[in-house]
């Protein structure tokens, strides 16, 4: 049987296995799920080689399924998490009710994303887009509906992606007569402008709503924070990167055929509109008070750079951009896992009351750092590499306006530490309370997965060539060549970073430095709890809890004011509110009363017969 | 080794020369006597030359400068921030209330003898104490840690039963937390 | 193998020549505030004395893993700094202080720089410390403000001499004169930008010893403040060298860098020691005020250069 096939299959048995299974035995579906991901992985990593390729007909018209570089990259990024997610989730989701329901919708997201990456024309790609779409929507529902109507929310924006790229593939085959992406690729550039341009944003608008751009963001932070956070590193680390991976077609292959990828406009608004996103996503990320939140934010912020990187289209920044999109993925499923199992030990992620988790979650707490120190692009680990190429790429563009939009994501990205700190300081550090006393480390089959994951970012740190390859492989395909090194990063000027004297340097003297830490007067050097602080004499009581947790950053939040005031939610909400006053005008006609519908009815047949002559006989 | 009490010497000399140069103060200052360090920290008396500089917080500081009266009630918060110093650690008792209670020598909410409840190494006499006399009494603590005879620390910790039952008598609410060294 | 051994006696050489350098200079800053409060002030060597007292305090407390190797965190992030800075150019000592000279460029340094402040910041939250809490937040929140007129100076800078390197700006300064005069702009935006990342006043709300107790350091004594101030004092040196780097085309021996250091520094200690303090949220509305429009301005500049 083709390999890309049994793929699909395999994970679509495992949702409906896993969906039977929780009949018999609840904490079975979970297991059928990760089996049927594991096996899925396996053969993909094993047996599906750049050749693979199958037509599925149907009725006079077939669905295009292959492999290629570019999608290889995406699909092991897809299956590579996705296990071991899968594994957390068994035991995250433990105890919880619909597990069935659950699992279901879970597998069948990540049949949906392969799908997508395995497709070659656009119509199977819409297709699993949907799947996709609707499974996720059915998860974040999954506790019932919130007061915000995440669920709602998610579905409009998804409809309004949806029937955009629905639109792009009708206009594209009716110019060019094929549904091949290859095609369209190959066509582009015969377009006019107009045609260039629409096919254009309306693409950008479908990946746009999945990657949470600036303005079609709104659903993205509830929607993250809402669903189980077994799913929300799927949702995060995953789902938004299928935006990424159309975005990336357009902007790496597609749009470099035709005369929009030359003119300033298009490539740098989107640019643009990513560092803004970036900025504005960080704001918000700095000042929530639930962790799940402020990762959402600090999802949709991270995604901004990625969207930059791809805009600007420098050989370097594509780079940048697909390596960020690889190690975003690692760190942000890491941290959503993390999030996930203080709640399920804690009971709560709002940041104003936990704390002091460190000493009995020190293995969550690992992992939450390395991802951490990743998220905030601070060497020697993997988010440095991809920050580094992102910068240098726009520093070296020779474009004006790229200065500018360095300083953007400069912004953003310092203002991150701000975020990255208050989650390490809220969950882990701080003052220990009784209220948390009997929290305990998570199950081994949670902490696995997420300290594996915390480790392949220091691996990546140290080789970051093990990433370069694929993904430099990926950009051949799509026909931008780029040159790398085991350990060097280098930009178009010939200026390096060496990753191997920087591990050293850092290595030895951490190591000189913890080593004496812990012999200098060891035997007079003693642990002190975190109630024994200077507290000016004054002994606090057991539940007196002095931890500064609440309005964390308030001297930034007030420099920061103005930016703040506006929200795009209140955009939207008005043309709501416009909507809503138009379709009561459309009530006062549908009185309701049968005389009224009968008027009608004759009003519209006499216009008919009036008019209808000079309509029908052309 | 044939030199090591030699070489023992040496590091004393070095480290009490540093020890004894630079002092780190916490000024403990709900005393009247604590008016006296400002001039003897500024441009008058200016005793930074001597190394010595005011610090924040116990866990930094060298010497407790107890700047007058101890009321009851301060007491605990006295022995809580001696017991957060790091060690080596000083106690410089400053003005007669220290000594023998002062002018509060019979109040019923002051501590008359401070050197029953945490070990003093100096005590700069007077009511008030010039700066001039806080100054002598620092060098004075200077001679002693160049001499190794401040050892106040040690001495409470040898003597900490003593001491407890000394604190305990005057904080009836006995609510402090384990001293573990 | 000789090679190797050079080497290492270089990294040492160097790592002592920035904590000697660093912590006279610590002592000198003192000595000069004294002098503008009309005091003597404390001899010159005092840090010495202070950072030799602290390493030898017999006694240390901590509140957890984090906390105990916070330090080490710090000392790492400002040696390797230090390695990556290029100390001495030209012919005579130079070997010896090559280090990782062209291993690295500026963004890695900025982000590089960083390290030790958000490992301090970790173990400054394990001690549970709310003043400490607040002083981190309060020196995060200013970092982004002095951050983004630092990063448009040096952005300028690369974009004029076309150079991510601190090698390659050196070279170009042989060959144009020093960046100071061709690039003022980003220069003054720069300089306004030291005058935070010292954290001497007005900057120095994060630290201020009567409001919060010293803040981040409050809960640290001992052999831990003692590697802090040793980390301290070389992070200090690495910075000026990095300036001086950059703007003033280095220094060939020994002598010049000190007095090219020495006046750099003389800026942000001297504005410092007559400034009140500035609240947080208004230091960083003055980093983004006139030093951000300086570094724009120096951005256009450069790109019409």
């Amino acid at each position: 049987m083709n390999s890309l096939l049994l793929v699909i299959l395999i994970l679509l048995a495992g949702a409906v296995l896993s969906f039977l299974a929780n009949r018999i035995m609840p904490i079975l579906s979970g297991v059928m799920s990760f089996l049927s991901i594991g096996a899925a992985a396996v053969i993909f990593f094993v047996q599906v080689s750049a050749a693979d390729s199958m037509a599925i007909p149907i009725s006079g018209f077939s669905l295009h399924w292959g492999i290629n570089a570019y999608s290889w990259l995406f699909g092991a990024m897809v299956l590579g998490l996705s296990v071991f997610v899968a594994l957390y989730a068994i035991a995250f989701m433990k105890g919880k009710d619909r597990l069935g329901y659950f699992f279901f919708n879970f597998n069948l997201t990540i049949m949906a994303m392969m799908g997508i990456v395995f497709s070659t024309d656009w119509v199977s790609l819409f297709i699993f887009w949907e799947i996709m779409t609707w499974s996720s929507f059915l998860i974040i529902i999954y506790a019932g509906i919130s007061e915000g109507r995440v669920g709602t929310k998610y579905m409009i924006f998804s409809a309004i992606g949806g029937y955009a790229m629905f639109m792009a593939i009708l206009v594209s085959n009716s110019l060019l007569g094929s549904f091949q992406i290859a095609d369209l690729v190959s066509g582009f550039g015969t377009l006019s402008l107009g045609n260039q341009a629409l096919i254009g944003i309306l693409f950008m608008v479908a990946f746009g709503v999945k990657s949470a751009v600036m303005p079609l963001h709104v659903w993205a932070p509830r929607a993250y924070a809402d669903s189980p956070m077994a799913f929300t590193a799927i949702f995060s680390g995953l789902l938004s990167k299928m935006g990424i991976f159309g975005m990336g077609i357009l902007m790496i292959s597609v749009f470099a055929q035709g005369t929009i990828g030359q003119t300033f406009i298009f490539s740098n608004i989107l640019a643009w509109l990513g560092a803004v996103t970036s900025v504005i996503a960080t704001f918000y990320a700095l000042i929530q008070k639930d962790a799940k939140r402020l990762l959402a934010y600090s999802s949709i912020a991270q995604l901004g750079y990625i969207i930059v990187g791809l805009a600007i289209g420098t050989p370097l920044s594509i780079m940048a951009a697909l390596f960020l999109a690889v190690v975003h993925a690692i760190f942000k499923g890491t941290l959503f896992m993390v999030v996930g199992a203080v709640e399920r030990q804690a009971g709560t992620t709002n940041m104003e009351e936990l704390g002091a988790l460190i000493r009995k979650m020190p293995w969550t707490f690992m992992a939450a750092l390395f991802s951490i120190i990743a998220l905030a692009g601070v060497p020697p680990l993997g988010g440095f590499v991809g920050k580094w190429m992102l910068y240098e790429s726009l520093i070296t563009s020779g474009f004006g306006a790229n200065y500018f939009l360095v300083i953007m994501v400069f912004l953003s990205s310092t203002a991150a530490f701000l975020y990255s700190y208050r989650f390490l300081f809220g969950l882990f550090l701080g003052q220990e309370e009784p209220e948390f006393d009997h929290v305990k480390e998570a199950p081994a089959i949670m902490v696995v997965p997420m300290v594996v994951l915390a480790l392949l970012l220091l691996v990546i740190g140290a080789f970051p060539g093990l990433l370069f390859e694929p993904i430099a492989n990926a950009m051949a395909y799509m026909g931008v060549d780029v040159n790398w090194n085991m350990t060097v990063l280098s930009n178009v000027w010939g200026d390096e970073v060496h990753m191997e004297p920087l591990w050293t340097s850092i290595l030895v003297m951490f190591v000189i430095g913890a080593t004496f830490l812990t012999f200098k007067t060891r035997r007079n050097t003693r642990y002190v709890t975190t109630k024994d602080i200077h507290t000016s004499g004054e002994i606090p009581e057991a539940h007196e809890n002095m931890t500064f947790s609440v309005n964390f950053y308030q001297p930034f939040e007030r420099a920061i004011e103005p930016v703040m005031k506006r929200k795009m939610d209140t955009y939207y909400n008005r043309i709501g509110e416009g909507l809503e006053s138009l379709f009561g005008f459309a009530r006062k006609i549908y009185t309701g009363n049968g005389q009224t519908y009968a008027i009608y009815v004759i009003i519209f047949l006499s216009i008919l017969i009036l008019i209808g002559e000079t309509i029908f006989n052309k | 080794m044939p030199n090591d009490k030699n070489s023992q010497k040496i590091v004393d000399m070095i480290t009490g020369f540093a020890r004894s140069n630079s002092l780190f103060m916490l000024a403990y200052g709900t005393g009247c006597g604590d008016i006296e360090i400002p001039p003897a920290m500024t441009s008058r008396y200016d005793w930074e030359r001597f190394g010595y500089r005011k610090m924040a917080t116990p866990r930094q500081a060298d010497v407790l400068l107890i700047s007058g009266y101890l009321a009851t009630k301060t007491l605990k918060r006295v022995i809580r921030s001696y017991e957060q110093m790091q060690e080596p650690k000083y106690v410089i008792g400053f003005g007669s209330c220290t000594i023998n209670g002062g002018m509060y020598w019979d109040s019923y909410n002051t501590i008359n003898m401070l050197d029953h409840y945490i070990p003093v190494d100096v005590y700069i006499n007077g009511c008030m104490p010039r700066p001039e006399a806080v100054m002598s009494g620092l060098f004075e603590l200077q001679e002693m840690i160049k001499r190794g005879d401040a050892n106040g620390a040690q001495k409470y910790r040898e003597n900490l039963e003593w001491y407890r039952a000394n604190q305990k008598k005057i904080i009836k609410n006995w609510k402090m937390p384990d001293y573990n060294w | 193998m000789d090679e190797f051994w050079m080497k290492i006696i270089g990294f040492v050489a160097t790592v002592l020549l920035a904590f000697v350098v660093g912590a006279v200079y610590g002592g000198l800053v003192r000595k000069i505030i004294a002098r503008t409060q009309n005091r003597i002030g404390p001899p010159w060597y005092q840090n010495f004395i202070d950072i030799l007292k602290l390493y030898s305090k017999s006694s240390a407390i901590n509140h957890g893993f984090m906390q105990h190797i916070a330090p080490a965190m710090a000392i790492t992030a400002s040696v390797t700094v230090l390695m990556f800075v290029p100390v001495l150019t030209g012919d005579g000592w130079f070997p010896w202080f090559e280090n990782l000279n062209f291993k690295g460029d500026l963004i890695f340094l900025v982000y590089m720089m960083v390290f030790g402040s958000l490992g301090m910041a970790l173990g400054i939250g394990q001690t549970g410390n709310p003043n400490a809490a607040i002083g981190v937040s309060r020196g995060l929140s200013m970092m982004v403000g002095y951050e983004i007129p630092f990063v448009m100076a040096l952005v300028a800078l690369m974009v004029q001499t076309e150079t991510t390197s601190i090698t390659g700006l050196m070279e170009y300064q042989d060959q144009h004169g020093w960046l100071m005069f061709s690039s003022p702009f980003a220069f003054i935006a720069a300089v306004m930008a030291m005058l935070g990342m010292f954290h001497y006043g007005p900057f120095d709300v994060a630290f201020a010893p009567s409001e919060l107790a010293s803040g981040p350091p409050s809960e640290f004594g001992g052999k831990y403040l003692a590697l802090m101030m040793t980390s301290g004092s070389i992070f200090a040196f690495a910075k000026l060298v990095l300036f001086v780097d950059i703007f003033m085309n280095g220094a060939s021996n020994l002598i010049i860098l000190v007095i090219k250091t020495l006046v750099l520094y003389m800026i942000p200690v001297l504005y410092g020691a007559v400034s009140p303090r500035y609240r947080t949220e208004q230091a960083i509305r003055y980093f983004w005020g006139w030093p951000t429009f300086f570094g724009a301005l120096a951005i256009i500049f450069a790109i019409y250069y």
